[in-house]
């Protein structure tokens, strides 16, 4: 979003800066916000602990309903991080947006198609494996060629789709949300004060979209990660 | 499209990749000791905490009701055993009552043969004292006309005696 990335090079690996920057503190954030909420855990529940259990059982929700009950247990702890690190990734850039000699240093990670990418590539790896090790290879080759030998490039496409879609819905979503926040705030200083007192409540009424566009599509994210993994791990189809 | 999209990034970042995979196994692991594991156990323990609560009361609901049946056969066994004491009671008051009567009536008997006994007694003494008298005054009657035929010496010796005789009988 404007200006180039700092990028370096380590272990014959190019980083981006930026990425690495947002995403260390997003990490940092996930892990003190759930560290702190799960503080003094008490028989009553109270504070914080209502929070992180009001969480807990949201994501055990999501993934109740599209998994056989055996499974699960096996995801839900992978859909409850999963979800609040999308979730906190893609309001992120709503709160910071540093930028310095027009580069930018904090934005939100999921407006970056390699970020949500890498999430949605391992995603559906997970699902894959996941799939392989509970019914065997055989069953997981034979799914290809459900319900017809025919269908097999269709399901070979379907599943490169859902890579892409997984990955580039979250990024477009948060990065259009992000980048007509810039645009308005570059609308409120381009003709001074009248500008400023257009846009700022447009800025307001975006922002506020965007938050919930960002819990939406975490959610989103998260269903879908269970539906791909549930549809390879059950043992019909 | 997907060069497109991935221009916006400038370049496929292979490092940027691995840093967050790597990042997220390593948040999974210190969220899952940290924060996920202490709050499911706690809200497992509530789970079973609330069922066992649930059975717990079912079981002292149900024992209250024995308690109450106990109590009411109780109730009922003491209303019995009431009756049977005041029966009782009432059985040995009456024989009591019938013993007192009989002794009374026995004792009145007794007193009464007694007095009729008393009775006869005086009666019979009466009688032998008017028997006496009578036949002292019959004696007095018949000397009194056996004297009138009796001779002036005679007379004299029955008058004096007679004197006499009351004046034994005035001393």
């Amino acid at each position: 979003m404007g200006g180039e990335a700092y990028t370096f090079k380590l272990f014959g690996l190019t980083f981006n800066a930026t990425n690495v920057i947002s995403g260390t503190i997003i990490f940092v954030l996930v892990f003190f916000v759930l560290f702190g909420l799960s503080r003094h855990l008490q028989m009553k529940p109270k504070g914080g602990q209502n929070v992180i259990e009001w969480l807990i059982e949201f994501t055990n929700g999501i993934v109740r309903e599209q998994m056989p009950a055996s499974e699960v247990g096996n995801y839900s702890f992978l859909a409850f991080v999963l979800f609040a690190f999308i979730f906190f990734s893609n309001q992120l850039g709503l709160i910071f947006q540093i930028g310095w000699n027009g580069n930018e240093i904090v934005r939100s990670p999921t407006a970056d198609p390699v970020v949500t990418l890498t999430f949605s590539l391992s995603m559906i790896m997970l699902a894959h494996f996941a799939g392989i090790s509970k019914n065997g290879l055989k069953h997981y080759f034979g799914s290809y060629l459900k319900p017809y030998a025919v269908m097999l490039p269709i399901n070979l496409v379907e599943e490169f789709a859902n890579f892409l879609t997984l990955g580039l819905r979250l990024f477009g979503n948060i990065f259009a949300g992000e980048l007509l926040l810039k645009l308005l705030g570059q609308m409120a200083f381009s003709h001074g004060v009248p500008t400023i007192l257009v846009s700022l409540p447009l800025e307001i009424i975006w922002q506020g979209f965007s938050v919930f566009i960002g819990a939406i599509q975490a959610y989103v994210f998260v269903t879908l990660t269970t539906v791909y993994i549930s549809q390879k791990v059950s043992a019909e189809e | 499209m997907l060069q497109g999209v991935l221009a916006q990034s400038n370049s496929l970042y292979v490092g940027d990749m691995l840093f967050y995979i790597v990042s997220f196994i390593i948040l999974m692991l210190l969220v899952k000791h940290y924060a996920w594991k202490p709050v499911t156990d706690m809200m497992n323990k509530r789970a079973t905490k609330i069922s066992d609560d649930i059975d717990n009361a079912e079981k002292s609901r149900a024992e209250a009701e024995k308690l109450a049946a106990q109590r009411q056969t109780e109730l009922q066994n003491s209303h019995q055993e009431a009756a049977k004491i005041i029966s009782t009671a009432k059985k040995t008051g009456e024989a009591q009552r019938d013993q007192i009567v009989t002794d009374a009536q026995k004792d009145a008997q007794v007193v009464k043969e007694q007095a009729q006994k008393d009775a006869e007694q005086a009666r019979r003494d009466a009688l032998k004292g008017a028997q006496n008298d009578v036949a002292n005054l019959s004696i007095e009657i018949a000397s009194k006309l056996i004297h009138k035929e009796l001779n002036a010496d005679d007379q004299k010796a029955l008058i004096d005696s007679y004197i006499e005789g009351l004046v034994k009988h005035e001393s």
